[in-house]
């Protein structure tokens, strides 16, 4: 008998959580929606850019505005690229932190932090008043806001262009407005002067740039690519790009397209070299193989896209080409 | 089904005649093992008395579940002193005029930081567990766990595609516990629509209607991650890995609904996981209607862990270990077992979020594998142990 009342029971529980379904998802919905645009529900005064210290300053980040109230002076940079922008237009002395994979420049305060925390309690004892990310992770973002720490996402840069335009955004950020500015112009210049001293000797060539030995590779629609497109040199993964910069290729795609020149990218991550990569089964075949022109270069060119990274990897193929 | 069937019930030594006569001991199974071939003996050399819930088993578990708790609340990398965040919790309390330590940031930490995951971790680890120790019932398997019928696949596809979608914009937080949840479910609706055979709905044809269907969509989301780039890939491990990365209250009050109503109904359920546990047969001739028992118990277990997922990842072996764990201290029967994986689930769960965050402070572990970590050795004993009842 007390098996079929428990059989009730059950069901007129199943019924209750029927209910709850139904109210669930828009409650739910409703609470995420407002979470997503913390930023927008504070109405801040318009920025002046025309002034060098115009703040309270908004800036776009993630489909968002992020408003950063003052001139931030304890910045923790969590983007190697980030850091290269700062140090470049004089905002360093305001930087109390940068992630650990910020190399350049060497004298920067390096930290534990990877950036991709998914808790941003542990960045609280640095009392950052801005934080700079290319890859947040989980609600870090979230987090931040709600500790009313404005975090600003710059991410991978899809071209020069792209980059150039993070400087600014970083120059506005930081009440470095003008030397942005010139940063970005003689940038521009001097790459475009390296670029010309090839003098079109990369006009046409192919190439095949490695991330990592499992054939991840750049398009021309990514920073490293648009550097290569600047000696006017084709990226073999751009039919196999669909929809995203950064698409997986096969051996057989590699030995079919015969690139004329090869970068590894993955010479610290996973220790590629031209040597090894000839001796990939089937690769002694490929031009770039039997002419030395396999080059290995260091893994961060194609991970940041900082001013610093894009000279020193432009410079490097201008000489290359000028051989 | 038989295969099943009487694997499990060999494996969990008579529990039938367990839930009639269970004075639980520490080493409860593995004494009663003689006994259970001389199982009318048994019943009358010992009082005739039902497996209930009883403080000695309550009072432990409540105090693991405090005791997790509030090491969840004073322990972060934002330093704040432990006095200082219980003083700070103590000053919201009605009553209590205590003054709170801790500024403006340090509230924010404890109150809408920690608070919430403690609270997540709780409610996660309460509905994978009592979820698991159901599914283990219904299906007569002790390998059974939460993410059997298509749960985990379906909702890493889900979380997938919102990932993907919303690469770059920052939309992916708030977009991806709908879409898990979703898919969750959808995956879930197909493995039942798919396991109606000619014979009916069996528990094997579920099973093996769950394994088709996780399979299908796993496929599809092994295929979204190869198009797409590593900045994608990494946040899908992210999620595929599990944690309970949260912000403010918004995921608590997303999942709470759900896990409520699911562990609701388990808790009503407990004594038909108890009957079922007999088998089909014997279940149905004490008068049960097994068929839409397994559909109930199923559907709510379901539904909990899909909300579970959709907000946590996938957190493996919380639904296995923690109920195996129970019935070893406190016996097999469901009346002690489904209470007690709600309160030993919470706290294990929030007590491995702890190591999670602080083993390798600032860098996180990934929940899941801390859970699978402390998880496997401790399978392997249970494993030894039911090598010796059978």
């Amino acid at each position: 008998m007390h098996r079929t009342k428990t059989v009730r029971a059950a069901v007129a529980a199943a019924a209750v959580a029927i209910a709850a379904l139904a109210a669930g998802p828009l409650a739910g919905a409703g609470a995420a929606t407002r979470a997503a645009t913390p930023a927008q529900a504070r109405p801040e005064a318009p920025s002046r850019s025309g002034r060098t210290d115009g703040f309270p300053v908004s800036l776009p980040s993630q489909g968002g505005t992020v408003v950063v109230p003052s001139r931030p002076d304890r910045i923790l940079s969590l983007s190697p690229s980030a850091t290269q922008m700062l140090y470049a237009i004089g905002a360093g002395k305001q930087v109390v932190g940068v992630d650990k994979y910020s190399t350049y420049p060497p004298d920067a305060p390096r930290t534990k932090f990877t950036g991709g925390e998914t808790n941003a309690e542990g960045y609280l004892p640095l009392h950052p008043d801005l934080v700079l990310m290319a890859f947040p992770s989980g609600t870090v973002v979230k987090q931040l806001t709600l500790l009313h720490i404005p975090v600003l996402v710059l991410p991978p840069a899809s071209g020069l262009a792209q980059a150039d335009q993070q400087v600014h955004e970083l120059g506005r950020a930081t009440g470095h407005v003008a030397q942005a500015g010139q940063v970005v112009a003689s940038f521009m210049a001097d790459v475009h002067k390296e670029a010309a001293s090839a003098g079109g000797a990369g006009r046409g060539k192919t190439y095949y740039i490695e991330l990592s030995p499992d054939y991840y590779t750049a398009t021309s629609r990514t920073f490293i690519g648009a550097e290569l497109s600047l000696f006017g040199m084709k990226d073999i993964a751009d039919p196999a790009g669909r929809g995203t910069g950064y698409p997986q290729i096969s051996a057989e795609y590699v030995l079919h397209a015969n690139p004329y020149y090869v970068f590894l990218a993955d010479t610290v991550c996973c220790s590629a070299t031209p040597a090894s990569f000839g001796h990939r089964p089937g690769f002694s075949a490929l031009s770039a193989v039997r002419d030395h022109r396999v080059v290995g270069v260091n893994d961060s060119v194609a991970s940041q896209w900082g001013p610093h990274t894009v000279e020193s990897f432009v410079g490097l193929i201008a000489r290359l080409l000028r051989r | 089904m038989s295969l099943t069937a009487r694997a499990g019930a060999g494996a969990r030594a008579g529990t039938g005649p367990e839930d009639r006569a269970a004075p639980a001991s520490l080493a409860g199974p593995v004494t009663r093992v003689p006994g259970r071939l001389a199982l009318p003996d048994e019943s009358k050399a010992l009082p005739l008395q039902p497996a209930r819930l009883r403080a000695r088993h309550v009072v432990p578990a409540v105090a693991f579940l405090l005791v997790a708790a509030t090491a969840s609340l004073v322990t972060g990398p934002a330093g704040l002193s432990p006095l200082g965040v219980v003083e700070e919790v103590a000053s919201k309390l009605p009553l209590l005029h205590v003054h709170s330590p801790l500024g403006p940031t340090g509230s924010v930490v404890v109150w809408q930081l920690r608070m919430p995951e403690m609270v997540l971790g709780l409610l996660v680890g309460a509905v994978l567990a009592v979820s698991g120790a159901s599914y283990q019932g219904v299906f007569l398997n002790p390998l059974a766990d939460p993410y059997l019928l298509g749960v985990a696949s379906g909702a890493g596809l889900g979380a997938t595609l919102a990932i993907v979608s919303g690469a770059g914009t920052g939309s992916a937080t708030s977009t991806v516990p709908p879409a898990a949840f979703a898919g969750a479910v959808v995956a879930v609706g197909a493995t039942f629509a798919l396991s109606r055979s000619r014979h009916g709905r069996s528990a094997a044809s579920l099973l093996l209607a769950g394994i088709a269907v996780a399979a299908f969509f796993t496929a599809v989301q092994t295929f979204l991650m190869q198009e797409h780039s590593s900045i994608e890939l990494q946040a899908i491990y992210t999620w595929l890995l599990g944690g309970l990365s949260t912000a403010g209250w918004s995921q608590v009050l997303l999942v709470l609904p759900y896990i409520a109503a699911s562990s609701a109904v388990l808790l009503c359920a407990r004594r038909l996981l108890d009957t079922m546990s007999v088998g089909d047969e014997e279940a149905m001739a004490l008068g049960l209607s097994v068929r839409h028992a397994r559909l109930v118990v199923i559907g709510a277990a379901t539904l909990g862990t899909a909300a579970a997922v959709s907000v946590s990842g996938l957190i493996g072996f919380v639904g296995i270990i923690v109920p195996h764990a129970i019935r070893l201290l406190a016996g097999p029967s469901y009346r002690r077992l489904v209470p007690l994986s709600l309160l030993y689930g919470g706290g294990f769960l929030v007590l491995a979020d702890v190591v999670a965050r602080t083993a390798l402070s600032p860098q996180e572990v990934p929940l899941g594998v801390v859970t699978a970590f402390l998880g496997a050795p401790f399978f392997l004993v249970v494993l030894r142990q039911s090598r010796k009842l059978t």
